[in-house]
C-alpha cells in the first residue's frame, strides 16, 4: 500500500504537469490558428486594394464631383478631346469673333461634357449654334434657370444639347450632353467687342485659358449690414459660393502633355492704312491683301491654349483719328458708339503736382514662375520714376501682408533704395488674400489734400472673389485712384478693368518681360499728366440713352468710348469737359457717323454693366438691377449673369438605357505658371486629392499614380499556412502521443 | 477510438494548411517551367505563346542572375493572380531598355527569393520576348514603403527596378518593399 501510496504519489505530478503542458498546447494551437485565420484576412483584405484600388478609381455616382471618368478595367482611359477654332474679324471700331469648340468623344460610352473657358470681358455673347453630323440647332436666349431645366430635360431624353453660361464676365461654360461614341459634336458661340485703343495703338485681347483662382476659405463670416442703419445685417459665409464653378482641373505642365489646342485667325479691316501689326505673345503670319487690310494666323499652326492672344495695329502714317462715330440701326431705334481722343496738354509747359503713390505687389504662388519677374521688373521702374517730392509706400501681400514703411515716406534716395532691395527680396509663395492689401492702400493717413494720390496694384488677379475687392474699392477709395497692373500670360482682365473703373483710375497689362517697359511707361505717362476730368455728353437733338451714365476720367492717350441709344439719329453730340484746368469742348454732328456693325449689342453690354456695378456700389437693390439687366438681356440676346443660352436637338440620339457619363474638361495651366506654387496652397485640395484628380485627367492608357509608382503586394501567406500548419501537426501528433499515455497509465491502474 | 478525433481533426486541419502554403509554391515553381518552355517559343516564333491554354497574361521578359544562377519568367501586369505565377511587369512603368523606368515585382518567398543573394555590381540580364537583350548592372538598394517608392515613372535614364516584400523572413506582409536599382550598361539583338 505504501509502495503504492508513494507510487502514486510520484505519478500524480507528473500526470498533472503533462495534463498542464497538454492544454498549454493547445491553447497555443488555438492561438495560433486564430492568428493565422486574422493574419489570412488581412492580408487578403490588403492584398485586394492594393492591387484594385492603385489610382483611386471614381464610381459613376461620384463622377457629379466632377472628374474625367476612368474604365473600371483600367485597361484603357481616353477622355473627351477639344479643340478650338478662333475667327475673329474686325470691323473699324468693332469685332466680331466665332468660338468654335469641337467636343471629340474618342469613347466607348455616350458622355454629358463640361468645358471652363474664359472670353473677353466686354464681348457681347449674343449667339449659340450647335452642329451636330450636318444639322445645324441655333440656341435661344432664356433665363437662367430655365435654360438650365431646359438643358436637363433634354439630357435625360437622351436628346443632343449644348448650354452656355456666365459664370463671370469674363468666365462661362459651355456643356454640351448626349455625344455619343465616336462622335463629334461642335459648339459655336459668337460675340461682339469693341476694339480697345490707347493713343496711336488699337488692340485685341483674346483670353485662352482660365488662371486657376484663389479662393479664400469661407472660415470667417463677413457681415453685410443694411444700409438703413438699422443694425440687422447677412452673414455671407463664403466669399466664393460658385467655386466649383470656376474651378476646374488644371493639368500639370510637367507631368502632361498640352491640351485643348487652339487655332486663331484674325481678319483686320482697320478702316484705315495700316502701320504695324504685331502678336505679343504668339509667332503669328501676316498677309496684306491691300493696304487697309491684314490676315493674321497662327505660324505654327494650333497652339495649346494657356496664355492670352493680343494683337496691336497702328496707322500706317502719322497719328489715329482722334474722333471716331458709327451708328446702327435696329428695330425702331439707333445705336451710336463714338471715340474721342482729348487733346494731351504739352508735358514740359506744366510741373506734374507732388504725388503720393502707394506700390502694392501680389507675391502669391499664383505670381511664380515669370509673373514675379515681371512684377517686381515693372515695379522697380517705378522706383525709378519718383521725384524727389514725391511721397511714397510699397504693400507686398500673400496671404500675409507686410507695408513697408509706417506712413508714406519721401522719394530720397535713401528710400528708395530701402524700397529697392524690399522689393528685389520677394519670393512668390502662399494664398492670395487681396482684399486686406487693397484696404491698407487705400488707407488715407495724410492729410495734405494738395497731393494726388495714386495706388498701382500690380497682380494677376487669380481670386475668386472679385466681388469682396470691389466692395473694398467701393467703400474706401475716397481720393485714391485705383491702376491696375495686369502681369502673366493669363490674368483676370475683368477684375483688373472693374477695379480701375471703380477706382477711377485705369488698367494695363504686361504680358512679358519685354513689355514691361513700354507699358509702365504708358502708366507713367497717365499717372504724371493731368486726367481729362468733368466730362458730359450732351445731344442737341436726339433724345438719347448714353453709357456709361457718368463719364469716367480720361487719362493721357486714351479714348473717350461712349455708346448712346438715340430715337433718331439727327443733330450733333457735344462732349465738354476740362483738360487740367483748362475747359475743352468738342461738337459731333451725328450726320457724318458711318455704318457700324453690332453696335447695339455693345451699348447693352455697357448698359449691363452699369447694372452690375451700380449693384456693387449699392445704388440699386439687387432686386432693381437684376430686372433691367434681365430686360436687356432677353430683348438684346446677350448671356449675362441671368441668362444663358441653350440650343436642343428636338432628334433623341441616345438610345433608352444607355447610360450617361459626365466630365469635365481639364485646362492648361497658364504659360510661365508655378505649378507647385499654386496648388501647393490650396487649402481644400489635399495632395493626395490633387493626384488622384490628375490621375483622372491624362490621357493615358493606365490609371497611374503620376509621381510615383505604388509596387503591388509582394508576400505571399505560403510561410504562414506551412508554419500553422506544422504547429496544428505537432499539436496533433503530442496530443495523440498524449491520450495514448493516458490510456495506457489508465490501463495499468 | 474516439479519443483519436480530436487529434487527427487537428492533423487534418494542419495538413491542409500546410498544403495550401506548399501548393503555393508547387504552382509558383510549375508557372515557371510551362513559362520557361512559352517563353522560349515565343522567341524562337516571334508570337506571344500562351504558357497554358487559359492563362490571361504572358511572358514580357525572362530575368536572369548569372552569379547566383538565378532566372525567372516576367509577366505583363502585377496583378494578384499574376504575381503568383511569376514577377509581374508594372503597367505604368517603361518596357526593360526603354526611356525611363522598368519596374518588376515579385514575391519575396518565391521568385524574388534571389534578390536577397543578388549583390551592388551584380550584372542582371533582361531578354525580352522579342529577343531582345539588355545587361544592367545592380547600383543601388533601399527600402520603402509601398505608396512611397519614389520611382519615376518618367525617369530620364534607363533604368531597371525589381521590388519585392521587405522583410525578407517576416511571416506577415507588410508595407515595406525592398527595391533593386540597376542601370543600362549594353544591349544586344
Amino acid at each position: 500500500m505504501d509502495t503504492y501510496d508513494t507510487a502514486d504519489g510520484d505519478e500524480r505530478p507528473i500526470l498533472s504537469r503533462l495534463i498542464k503542458l497538454g492544454l498549454f498546447l493547445l491553447a497555443q494551437g488555438i492561438a495560433v490558428m486564430l492568428v493565422a485565420f486574422v493574419a489570412l484576412l488581412v492580408s487578403l483584405g490588403t492584398g485586394w486594394s492594393a492591387t484594385t484600388g492603385q489610382a483611386g478609381l471614381l464610381q459613376p455616382g461620384e463622377a457629379w464631383s466632377g472628374s474625367l471618368l476612368l474604365k473600371e478595367d483600367g485597361a484603357t482611359t481616353e477622355a473627351i478631346r477639344l479643340g478650338t477654332d478662333i475667327d475673329i474679324t474686325v470691323s473699324g471700331p468693332t469685332l466680331r469673333a466665332r468660338v468654335t469648340q469641337a467636343f471629340r468623344n474618342p469613347t466607348r460610352d455616350w458622355v454629358a461634357a463640361t468645358y471652363v473657358y474664359p472670353l473677353a470681358t466686354n464681348g457681347a455673347v449674343d449667339t449659340l449654334k450647335m452642329v451636330v453630323g450636318d444639322r445645324v440647332i441655333v440656341g435661344d436666349i432664356k433665363e437662367r434657370q430655365r435654360a438650365r431645366v431646359i438643358y436637363e430635360e433634354a439630357r435625360r431624353a437622351g436628346q443632343k444639347a449644348a448650354l452656355t453660361e456666365q459664370e463671370r464676365p469674363n468666365i462661362f461654360t459651355n456643356s454640351v450632353a448626349n455625344i455619343g461614341p465616336g462622335e463629334t459634336v461642335l459648339v459655336q458661340i459668337e460675340y461682339q467687342e469693341p476694339v480697345h485703343q490707347s493713343g496711336n495703338e488699337y488692340s485685341l485681347r483674346v483670353p485662352l485659358v482660365v488662371a486657376p483662382r484663389y479662393n479664400p476659405a469661407p472660415i470667417v463670416q463677413s457681415v453685410d449690414f443694411r444700409k438703413d442703419g438699422s443694425g440687422w445685417g447677412i452673414a455671407t459665409s463664403d466669399p466664393v459660393p460658385d467655386r466649383d464653378r470656376i474651378s476646374p482641373q488644371v493639368l500639370d505642365p510637367a507631368r502632361n502633355a498640352p491640351v485643348n489646342p487652339t487655332s486663331i485667325t484674325v481678319r483686320l479691316k482697320a478702316g484705315f492704312a495700316l502701320g504695324e501689326v504685331r502678336s505679343h505673345h504668339h509667332n503669328v503670319k501676316v498677309e496684306s491683301p491691300d493696304n487697309t487690310t491684314r490676315v493674321v494666323t497662327l505660324a505654327d499652326g494650333a497652339v495649346p491654349a494657356d496664355r492670352d492672344f493680343e494683337l496691336t495695329w497702328k496707322p500706317a502714317a502719322g497719328t489715329a483719328p482722334s474722333v471716331g462715330l458709327f451708328r446702327e440701326h435696329v428695330g425702331d431705334a439707333d445705336y451710336l458708339l463714338a471715340f474721342v481722343t482729348p487733346p494731351s496738354t504739352e508735358q514740359a509747359t506744366q510741373k506734374p503736382l507732388p504725388r503720393e503713390v502707394v506700390f502694392v505687389i501680389d507675391n502669391s504662388g499664383s505670381m511664380g514662375g515669370t509673373s514675379i519677374v515681371q512684377a517686381k521688373a515693372s515695379l522697380l521702374y517705378a522706383l525709378g520714376r519718383l521725384q524727389p517730392n514725391d511721397r511714397f509706400n510699397v504693400i507686398r501681400f500673400d496671404d500675409t501682408m507686410d507695408v513697408l514703411f509706417p506712413a508714406s515716406a519721401p522719394a530720397d534716395a535713401a528710400h528708395v533704395n530701402e524700397a529697392r532691395s524690399f522689393v528685389g527680396a520677394l519670393q512668390a509663395r502662399g494664398g492670395t488674400e487681396m482684399v486686406p492689401a487693397m484696404r491698407a492702400a487705400l488707407t488715407d493717413k495724410l492729410v495734405d489734400g494738395s497731393m494726388v494720390r495714386q495706388v498701382v496694384f500690380l497682380t494677376d488677379g487669380a481670386i475668386g472673389n472679385e466681388q469682396q475687392l470691389f466692395e473694398t474699392i467701393t467703400a474706401m477709395r475716397g481720393r485714391s485712384r485705383v491702376f491696375m497692373v495686369g502681369i502673366g500670360s493669363a490674368p483676370n482682365t475683368f477684375l483688373m478693368t472693374r477695379a480701375a473703373e471703380l477706382g477711377r483710375g485705369a488698367f494695363t497689362h504686361i504680358g512679358s518681360v519685354e513689355q514691361v517697359e513700354e507699358r509702365m511707361r504708358g502708366l507713367f505717362a497717365r499717372l504724371e499728366n493731368p486726367a481729362v476730368t468733368g466730362l458730359t455728353a450732351k445731344f442737341s437733338d436726339a433724345k438719347a440713352d448714353v453709357t456709361p451714365a457718368i463719364i469716367p476720367d480720361i487719362y493721357r492717350e486714351e479714348p473717350l468710348v461712349l455708346a448712346a441709344r438715340l430715337d433718331k439719329p439727327a443733330g450733333s453730340l457735344e462732349i465738354k469737359g476740362r483738360v487740367g484746368d483748362r475747359p475743352w469742348s468738342v461738337t459731333l454732328p451725328l450726320q457724318s457717323a458711318a455704318e457700324g456693325k453690332g453696335l447695339s449689342k455693345l451699348w447693352a453690354k455697357r448698359k449691363i454693366g452699369d447694372a452690375e456695378v451700380a449693384r456693387a456700389m449699392r445704388e440699386t437693390t439687387p432686386e432693381e438691377s437684376d430686372k433691367a439687366i434681365l430686360a436687356l438681356a432677353l430683348d438684346h440676346q446677350i448671356v449675362t449673369r441671368l441668362t444663358s443660352l441653350v440650343a436642343v436637338d428636338k432628334t433623341p440620339s441616345r438610345p433608352e438605357g444607355e447610360p450617361l457619363k459626365l466630365s469635365d474638361l481639364p485646362i492648361n495651366l497658364p504659360d510661365g505658371w508655378d505649378f507647385e506654387k499654386v496648388f501647393g496652397e490650396r487649402p481644400h485640395l489635399t495632395p493626395t486629392q490633387l493626384r488622384e484628380r490628375h490621375a483622372d485627367a491624362r490621357n493615358q492608357p493606365t490609371p497611374a499614380a503620376p509621381d510615383t509608382i505604388r509596387l503591388p503586394k509582394t508576400a505571399t501567406s505560403a510561410e504562414l499556412k506551412m508554419i500553422a500548419g506544422l504547429i496544428l501537426i505537432a499539436l496533433a501528433l503530442i496530443l495523440l502521443v498524449f491520450k495514448r499515455r493516458r490510456s495506457l497509465l489508465t490501463d495499468a491502474a | 477510438m474516439p479519443r483519436l478525433v480530436s487529434p487527427l481533426a487537428l492533423a487534418l486541419v494542419g495538413l491542409i494548411l500546410f498544403g495550401d502554403g506548399a501548393y503555393i509554391h508547387a504552382k509558383a515553381w510549375l508557372a515557371q517551367v510551362l513559362l520557361e518552355r512559352a517563353f522560349d517559343r515565343s522567341i524562337a516564333t516571334g508570337q506571344a505563346v500562351k504558357p497554358w491554354p487559359w492563362a490571361d497574361t504572358r511572358p514580357v521578359a525572362r530575368i536572369e542572375v548569372k552569379r547566383i544562377g538565378a532566372s525567372a519568367i516576367v509577366l505583363e501586369g502585377a496583378s494578384g493572380q499574376a504575381l503568383a505565377f511569376g514577377p509581374g511587369h508594372i503597367h505604368q512603368s517603361a518596357d526593360a531598355g526603354e526611356r525611363g523606368i522598368a519596374v518588376y515585382a515579385a514575391h519575396r518567398d518565391t521568385h524574388f527569393r534571389f534578390l536577397r543573394n543578388v549583390a551592388i555590381g551584380d550584372v542582371i540580364d533582361v531578354t525580352r520576348s522579342n529577343g531582345r537583350h539588355f545587361r544592367y548592372r545592380a547600383d543601388s538598394t533601399a527600402v520603402v514603403r509601398f505608396d512611397a517608392s519614389g520611382i519615376d515613372p518618367a525617369a530620364e535614364g534607363f533604368e531597371l527596378v525589381l521590388a519585392t516584400c521587405w522583410p525578407f523572413d517576416a511571416v506577415t506582409s507588410g508595407p515595406e518593399r525592398y527595391v533593386l536599382h540597376a542601370t543600362l550598361i549594353g544591349a544586344s539583338s
